[in-house]
């Protein structure tokens, strides 16, 4: 074989592996898009949850009851993951919380009533869950962008059919008052 | 929860970044997880339970100073065994930019992976994060935390993207419990010093400068000089009468640090600059030592801008002077320094930096995805894929 076609030869193995390898590693970015996603939707319905419960206790007053248990269930019922519906029922209930949870007296009032004080525990630890979810899926998301906008991945059309993924859009806001 | 760290370092040596391990381990087995740490050991012998050697770390150069490191494909494999024999719901990696295990663990492992970036990096060692391979090892990291401000933003300057801040921790039940060293600080007063004598950076030489003019107004003041490297330089400017009311110590162990640092009735960290944090500033609160410290940002915010200590001007011995002949001549506001700096302190308990962590870990959960061998993944894996096939369970 002449030196010539040993270097065709080589050239072409080594497009195939690295276009192999970008793929991979767009593989890879997808993946943990998908991953971080589902666990971002967890720690919502998980705070929708609380909330829910929240809403229950007894000697919470029925005003505070209805508002909680109301927005607490759009973000319950939603099948969505993460879509623009999604982002608006989850920042009708964050605006709700710290509507209603942002002064420290009225929080003191209501930590004291049985319950109640667990909950707003819990529900200060998954918003720092949430807070950080959305940063790190936001963060996968750029990763895979840097890599799809690249030209040779887009001429190879190394993405396949994946939808290119989207920043989700949320406020993501920690209640100091619930702070201990 | 299982939980598998990656520490690129020597367990045995000394350092900032196996101390932030250790403790970190102790306090997620303390909260109730499963904790196999990963890491180099000169000696196999004397490691905690929850280590795993992966054999006698090489020295290094690397960066313009020593670090020992393990690396090689004899130790690939061990990291591969340990991920696929761990079983782990977390992988969470140190200093993943070091040629070391950290990133030998990215490129071994999929999964929920966090990283912990420690220190502020200069350019020479970005050559090594420009590089390709290091670039896709670190695409995997599901979650960024930076210990520092400083350390996020160097992160986010040469890497790109964002990290959560959490700092490091203090253990302060054991600092609190220290009792100081025999004598000390006795019926007189006494001013302490931590650090490498040698090194202009940690102010030493600021703090010599102060000193006559305190002992003026104090006479009875002593000096404890603990740390690394002679002094010697910096101390020759000192009258005789004043050189002799100074003890240098030399290289102390970690388990004395504590009861160094209670053994003064004033604290000074005099450095002129390149802290990141400051974690001694919190173990001598800890240890119910007031504080005085130059007024560089990190030390501000540890000291939560005045409220848990006393800034002055950096590299102003007489402004040092005067805040600390203050302090000397009033009782009432050590007392006060004393009980804010606990208060601090306890803010960055290894249990309350510990509780922080594992909602980063919680934050990229989802059930039923674990972190599981990754053997087709990068270049090495790649190459050597023959190689780094898992082998029967129970030898490693």
């Amino acid at each position: 074989m002449s030196s010539q076609s040993i270097f065709i030869l080589g050239f072409v193995a080594f497009c195939i592996w690295y276009l192999s390898h970008q793929a991979g590693r767009l593989d890879r970015l997808h993946h943990r898009i998908d991953v971080a996603e589902l666990a971002l939707h967890g720690q919502l319905l998980r705070r929708g949850g609380i909330v829910a419960e929240l809403a229950a206790v007894p000697g919470i007053d029925p005003a505070l009851s209805v508002i909680w248990g109301q927005a607490a269930h759009e973000v319950l019922i939603l099948p969505e993951v993460a879509s623009p519906a999604r982002t608006e029922v989850e920042d009708e209930l964050t605006g709700i919380l710290a509507m209603t949870l942002g002064d420290q007296d009225e929080v003191n009032e209501i930590r004291s009533i049985a319950h109640a004080g667990a909950l707003l525990e819990e529900l200060a630890q998954v918003s720092t869950r949430i807070q950080m979810s959305h940063q790190f899926h936001t963060d996968a998301v750029r990763d895979c962008l840097e890599i799809r906008e690249q030209f040779l991945v887009r001429f190879a059309h190394l993405a396949g059919f994946a939808k290119p993924p989207a920043r989700f859009a949320l406020e993501d806001q920690i209640l100091g008052t619930l702070a201990n | 929860m299982r939980i598998g760290i990656v520490c690129p370092y020597a367990w045995d040596i000394p350092g900032g970044v196996s101390a932030h391990v250790n403790d970190l381990a102790q306090a997620l087995i303390r909260m109730g997880h499963y904790v196999s740490v990963l890491a180099p050991a000169e000696f196999d012998d004397f490691l905690p339970e929850f280590v795993v050697s992966t054999g006698k770390p090489r020295a290094v150069k690397y960066n313009g100073s020593t670090a020992r490191l393990s690396f090689g494909p004899l130790v690939a494999r061990k990291v591969s065994k340990w991920i696929e024999e761990g079983d782990f719901d977390v992988l969470h990696v140190h200093e993943p930019l070091s040629p070391s295990l950290s990133v030998l663990a990215c490129w071994a492992a999929n999964g929920p992976i966090v990283a912990t970036w420690h220190s502020a990096m200069d350019r020479s060692r970005m050559i090594l994060t420009l590089s390709k391979l290091a670039q896709t090892a670190m695409e995997k990291v599901s979650a960024r935390i930076a210990v520092s401000e400083a350390a996020r933003a160097t992160l986010i300057k040469h890497v790109g993207g964002d990290a959560v801040v959490i700092p490091n921790g203090v253990d302060v039940s054991s600092f609190a419990k220290a009792t100081p060293m025999f004598g000390w600080p006795g019926p007189n007063m006494s001013i302490v010093f931590l650090g490498r004598g040698d090194e202009p950076r940690k102010g030493l030489e600021i703090l010599v400068n102060a000193y006559s003019q305190i002992r003026a107004n104090f006479p009875q003041v002593r000096l404890l000089i603990a740390g690394p490297g002679e002094p010697d330089d910096a101390l020759k400017k000192l009258s005789k009468a004043d050189r002799a009311s100074v003890t240098v110590l030399g290289m102390i162990a970690p388990v004395d640090k504590a009861s160094v640092l209670a053994s003064g009735t004033i604290y000074v960290a005099p450095n002129i600059g390149g802290e990141s944090f400051g974690i001694v500033l919190l173990e001598a609160m800890a240890s119910g030592t007031p504080v005085v410290a130059s007024n560089l940002e990190a030390f501000d915010r540890v000291l939560d801008f005045g409220r848990a200590g006393v800034t002055f001007e950096n590299e102003n011995s007489v402004d040092l002077a005067r805040v600390i002949c203050d302090l000397l001549g009033d009782e009432a506001k050590r007392a006060a320094l004393v009980q804010q700096g606990k208060i601090r302190a306890n803010e960055f308990d290894w249990n309350v930096v510990a509780r922080e962590i594992v909602n980063v870990y919680e934050s990229i959960r989802v059930p039923g995805v674990k972190v599981e061998p990754d053997f087709t993944g990068q270049l090495i894996g790649r190459l050597g894929r023959g190689r780094i096939t898992p082998e029967p369970r129970g030898e490693l």
